[in-house]
């Protein structure tokens, strides 16, 4: 008798068991527990740059849940780790809860509590002095991408400083500016639909989880899209991908090359496409006539006949077939050429536009407040960037040459440096140089949520509210299907911390700029909402936290002989000349990277999606997964280092040396070895991540790409040593 | 057949050990750090450069001949009629023979509060018409959550056509997590 | 991979439960053999009868303090369910304990009666004299105390999901051993005792204890052989105790000094006695030693398999 029966029937009839239940108290059982006051309130997560839609649970006036919004079709209802434990930040006890002023000397640690107005008054006037006699040039002001980033800035410029820096030359101006230089525009990579889909050194799989991992995983294991992966790692990417490449690092542009030699070669391009879009093909096809399969084996260690397959297989698939572009660029100094490469393989292919390649975004037009304009600043930028790099985006700056010349003190002194929502010490390459620069300070403010470690260095503290006690501007999240995205507040700040605007603004009275910032975040949102095509709009927004605009992505839109790329030709330039103007290679020409000496080996730095980022450092839920970042190190080397899995290691570069514990692995090459980045945090007040782990900043070297002056961060050799 | 069985067919394949899974039980669930209802099992194997590394998640089986019900003596592990197995802690002494009994070792004791927990398939959301946290987050939907006896369901359509195995099917519990092949 | 969920308290509820049982069951075999209407072996009986509800008592209790919400262990008694051995065994417990002090109150000399009684500030006619009861209270007990000494293994055997334990074996070998702990202590007991030596009541426990021992041979061996040759999750758990950590816990421990040793020792004993009908040697120090290595041997058999159990697993 089938036991299940068996048991179902005795246990009815047996008698103790009927006395044992008219006995038992009753079986209560749980059920839903109804608690007093729950609201589900949309808004916009703020854990790294996706912005994906959440729901927020408030259950008596607390948080309790982060669930996704299934109504935003980018983050499609999901919701990554981070997201998930994103609020934790408001009920982090260690939080930046009242403005703060430093009591003791820099770096110390003694804090005063102050009020708003004396943290106001007393920047106004440090930023005033350092006006009067430095110029308003003299105050740095640096960010990192927000939605309210808008208004630092704009207090920056109204102040009267040319210095205004992001984040974009420590990641991603290299690709942008590689692919704006080809097709005006950088787009976005359908890779829902793409069948055949390269993914060199990009992580999407682990390092972030964006819509675009939600694609590709979605595609690849139902295996309607092949997935080709090139990382000197064994990534989950890697595991996931139909034929993974042990590619020798910084050599990319090489195996590019070479597919580009075969595909035009035997005529796989897209002709038409090509004709009718691209100049330059003709000095295209004979710069690559030398870039051949044989030649490209010797640099990427990849064997040429595999190199010819998948250049071929690439072709077949085009046009749902792209070569990903990535995100965080920031690895050689040769990195933007690499990405033309890229770009330009994408476009002989000819799957711009179409569905399965590269499609360029598509945009929501937004009203947009009107505000009093400011005078420009008078004062060239301390980076120079229209002397050193005059083809990237001017008013980004860039980073690491900015530092240098801060520090040079030339083209002139900069004394102050106002900083939002950014960690420099940790996002900057060469810890010890951003160390100095702090030195050089007479005065720094910083805007943020939890006590850095920038933060520690600072003079004033301003505190921010999270993500989920504020109203921020809405925003539009451009790609393949743009949205509309709203953040408002979920609870009443849990302590004395204003928005950026209104930090902003307290800013702006003092120094007596309060007529451009004379609106409150209720005017402008009413006026960027007003443009959207429905009824009622913010409070629709309110209510759904997104919108949607009807009929799903488009393509094609461009693909017109009357569309005019924002280039100089007009076309999609394969051969640039704004490059060759500039005295840059118009197409790019291969130099091997330097390989590590005898000893050393290539420090690469990555992500991971639970971790990354400073905001996460310290949230417990996530530091439980990951308390310090290991040294990867391959078993061969290992055994030539002396190190076994688990030792504490020494790693040391030309500018620093750290330690951490060494995790010996079959899963990365014996060149290289690879370390978490975001580790070994200074500030006392993160209290978990305090001194866990090592840090990748205190050891990286300053080093940046010729033509968009991007960070290269995997530029730097180690020496590893037990200790 | 009975009128209704929760089950979560799970395709590995598509899991990123993301970890998104884990905080959203978490959170959803109120399970303090050093315990986990659910989590992810690790597979790396393999010599450079012919490697692999596979990763799979798992929880509670609710199980349909569950032996943690079978042995708990006060009856605080209970069998809904939809599948979930559940613990009324009002009932639990603590004695953990359910912990020990289970296969997949999805029970745990909580210290702090004098008796254990598992999974519950979110049985708060599923009650409330929604997909328990877990399965909602996932980044990769490589989760389906629904009733396994819906002849018109998502989950009978995929174990209809596709290769799917059990784990630790020998042990007799009938686990009702589908892991697809 | 499992933790170790049940520890050292649990070891010892196993085994005290089990030595009560067979402080019984061997007290009770002695009150029912009768020559010339008068228990056989009346000081076993007696000493039996005095000893064997207190290890089961503080067992209990120990046991009541692992729970994890150990003021809900009346729950235990609220429930009867009878698909799970906890829940029989507790009953069963309760049960045994309860004829256990009644018979201690039997055999307890009037004197201590009386004073017991005083000493409560009862009025005298609270002493009830139940020595007549002797007889039908050890009929009571031996299917209580067999039961409890068997649902110890049943405990664990009915968990399929620990392949170690998942046999019918297990219940057999915990019976017999405990049933040998019970011989063990009543030996001790006998030994210590500062009057003669009785070696008529001291030959009866050795012979009852090879027995005993022999039929725990006989179901360790096919529970290994049995074990070889089974499933692979089964010839896995095996290694705990065939090169695994419990090793030489199992093997020299258990099996040698636990079983081997006392058995050679009591055949020594007895042998000579049985085949050419000389006396014993009754040695009072070698009895104590050879009932305090049956006693050690019992208590390892528990903490091995409990331990080795709940780290083997179906793959």
């Amino acid at each position: 008798m089938d036991r299940r029966r068996f048991l179902k029937t005795t246990s009815g009839t047996a008698g103790a068991g009927a006395i044992a239940s008219s006995l038992s108290c009753s079986l209560r059982k749980r059920g839903t527990v109804s608690r007093g006051g729950r609201r589900e309130v949309p808004t916009t997560c703020e854990l790294c740059p996706n912005k994906c839609s959440v729901v927020a649970v408030v259950e008596d006036g607390v948080i309790r849940k982060l669930n996704p919004n299934p109504e935003n079709p980018k983050s499609r209802g999901m919701l990554c780790a981070r997201g998930n434990a994103g609020f934790l930040q408001a009920y982090d006890p260690n939080r930046l809860k009242r403005p703060l002023i430093r009591a003791g000397a820099r770096g110390e640690g003694k804090w005063r509590e102050v009020s708003w107005d004396e943290a106001f008054d007393y920047t106004a006037q440090k930023l005033t002095a350092i006006k009067e006699k430095y110029g308003p040039q003299g105050v740095l002001w640096s960010s990192t991408e927000a939605f309210a980033e808008i208004f630092f800035k704009n207090l920056g410029l109204a102040f009267g400083s040319p210095n205004i820096v992001r984040h974009p030359t420590l990641c991603l101006s290299s690709v942008n500016l590689a692919y704006s230089t080809t097709f005006g525009t950088v787009p976005s990579f359908d890779l829902l639909n793409a069948n055949y889909v390269i993914m060199a050194g990009a992580n999407r799989f682990e390092a972030l989880i964006t819509p675009d991992t939600m694609d590709l995983i979605d595609s690849t294991m139902n295996r309607k899209t092949r997935l080709i992966c090139l990382d000197p790692r064994f990534t989950v990417t890697a595991s996931k991908a139909d034929q993974w490449f042990p590619i020798k690092p910084g050599t990319d542009m090489a195996f590019i090359l070479a597919m580009l030699h075969v595909v035009i070669a035997e005529g796989r391009h897209d002709k038409e496409f090509v004709v009718n879009y691209c100049t330059g093909f003709e000095q295209l096809t004979e710069h690559v006539k030398p870039y051949t399969p044989e030649w490209a084996e010797k640099e990427t260690e990849i064997p040429a006949r595999d190199i010819g397959r998948i250049a071929r297989e690439f072709s077949d698939a085009a046009p749902r077939a792209v070569f990903y572009a990535g995100r965080r660029s920031s690895w050689y100094q040769n990195d933007f050429q690499m990405r033309r490469a890229q770009a330009i393989l994408n476009a002989i292919v000819g799957n711009w536009d179409r569905q399965g390649g590269m499609v360029p975004n598509a945009k929501i037009a937004l009203g947009e407040y009107m505000f009093l304009p400011w005078d420009d600043p008078k004062a060239p930028r301390v980076d120079e960037m229209d002397k050193n790099f005059p083809l990237a985006a001017q008013g980004d700056g860039a980073y690491l040459k900015l530092r240098e010349n801060v520090l040079a003190g030339s083209p002139y002194p900069v004394k102050g440096w106002m900083i939002a929502k950014q960690d420099p010490l940790n996002a900057l390459p060469e810890q010890a140089k951003t160390l100095r620069m702090i030195e050089q300070m007479d005065f720094i403010a910083a805007i943020d949520i939890q006590m850095s470690d920038s933060a520690w260095y600072a003079d004033v503290l301003f505190p921010e509210s999270t993500y989920l006690e504020r109203w921020d501007p809405i925003e539009v999240m451009s790609g393949i299907w743009p949205v509309v995205v709203l953040r408002q507040p979920v609870i009443k700040p849990l302590h004395d911390t204003k928005p950026c605007l209104e930090i902003v603004q307290g800013l702006a009275k003092r120094l007596g700029l309060q007529q451009y910032f004379d609106f409150t975040i209720e005017q402008w949102n009413e006026a960027a909402a007003k443009e959207l095509p429905i009824e009622m709009p913010l409070e629709y927004l309110k209510k759904h936290g997104v919108f949607t605009p009807p009929g799903g992505p488009k393509y094609g839109a461009t693909l017109n002989p009357e569309h005019r790329f924002v280039t100089k030709s007009g076309k999609i330039e394969l051969y640039s000349e704004r490059l060759q103007e500039n005295g840059h290679d118009p197409l790019p020409v291969y130099h091997s990277r330097p390989e590590p000496p005898y000893g050393k080996f290539r420090l690469v730095i990555g992500r991971k999606a639970f971790y990354t980022h400073a905001n996460s450092t310290s949230n417990p839920w996530l530091f439980d997964f990951a308390p310090e970042n290991r040294l990867w190190i391959n078993p061969a080397s290992a055994r030539s280092a002396g190190v076994a899995d688990g030792d504490q290691v020494e790693v040391a570069s030309s500018v620093g040396a750290v330690q951490l514990r060494a995790k010996v692995t079959q899963e990365i090459r014996p060149d290289c070895v690879f370390m978490l980045h975001g580790f070994g945090k200074r500030s006392p007040w993160l209290k978990r991540a305090y001194n866990r782990g090592g840090s990748d900043a205190a050891l990286l070297e300053t080093a940046w790409d010729k033509v968009s002056g991007n960070a290269a961060m995997h530029e730097t050799f180690v020496k590893v040593r037990k200790v | 057949m009975p009128d209704k069985r929760y089950a979560l067919v799970i395709d590995s394949r598509k899991c990123l050990d993301c970890k998104a899974c884990v905080v959203a039980c978490r959170a959803e669930n109120h399970v303090p750090l050093g315990y986990s209802r659910n989590w992810i099992n690790e597979e790396h194997r393999g010599t450079w450069p012919k490697l692999l590394a596979a990763f799979e998640p798992e929880q509670c089986h609710h199980c349909t001949n569950p032996s943690c019900v079978r042995v708990c003596p006060t009856g605080a592990s209970f069998q809904r009629d939809d599948g979930i197995v559940l613990i009324n802690e009002a009932d639990c002494i603590g004695c953990r023979y359910c912990v020990v009994a289970c296969p997949y070792n999805a029970r745990f004791f909580r210290e702090d509060k004098g008796v254990v927990e598992k999974c519950t398939f979110c049985v708060q959301r599923v009650d409330r018409g929604e997909m328990p946290a877990c399965v909602e987050t996932c980044p990769s939907k490589a989760r389906v959550f629904g009733d396994i006896t819906d002849p018109d369901g998502k989950l009978q359509q995929l174990l209809a056509t596709r290769e799917y195995r059990l784990k630790k099917p020998e042990t007799g519990n009938g686990p009702q997590i589908y892991y697809l092949i | 991979m499992a933790k170790i969920e049940w520890g050292i308290l649990i070891v010892n509820y196993l085994f005290l439960g089990g030595l009560s049982a067979g402080i019984f069951f061997v007290s009770a075999l002695a009150t029912y053999l009768q020559q010339r209407d008068e228990a056989a072996y009346a000081r076993i009986a007696r000493y039996g009868a005095m000893m064997a509800p207190w290890p089961v008592a503080i067992g209990s209790l120990l046991l009541i303090f692992d729970l994890g919400s150990w003021c809900r262990f009346y729950k235990l008694f609220v429930h009867f369910r009878w698909q799970s051995p906890m829940s029989i065994g507790s009953w069963l417990l309760v049960f045994f304990t309860l004829v256990a002090l009644v018979n201690f109150w039997a055999w307890l000399p009037e004197e201590r009666r009386g004073a017991f009684i005083a000493y409560l500030k009862l009025p005298p006619h609270f002493n009830y004299d139940l020595s007549s009861w002797c007889r039908l209270l050890a009929a009571a007990g031996f299917p209580l105390s067999i039961g409890v000494a068997i649902y110890t293994g049943v405990l664990l055997g009915a968990v399929q999901a620990r392949p170690f334990w998942n046999t019918n074996l297990v219940a057999q070998l915990f019976l017999f051993s405990a049933l040998s702990t019970g011989c063990a202590v009543l030996i001790l007991a006998l030994s210590y005792h500062r009057q003669r030596l009785d070696p008529n009541q001291l030959r009866f426990l050795y012979t009852l204890d090879i027995c005993l021992i022999t039929l725990e041979f006989f179901i360790v061996v096919p529970y290994l052989i049995h074990g070889e040759l089974s499933v692979q999750a089964v010839k896995d758990s095996l290694e705990l105790i065939l090169g695994g950590p419990y090793t030489v816990a199992f093997w020299l421990l258990f099996m040698g000094i636990g079983l081997l040793a006392p058995l050679a020792l009591e055949v020594w004993e007895v042998a000579p006695a049985m085949a050419s009908g000389t006396p014993l040697h009754h040695n009072r120090g070698l009895a104590a030693f050879i009932g305090v290595l049956v006693i050690f041997g019992g208590y390892v058999l528990r903490y091995v398999f409990v331990y080795a159990g709940q780290l083997s697993y179906f793959r």
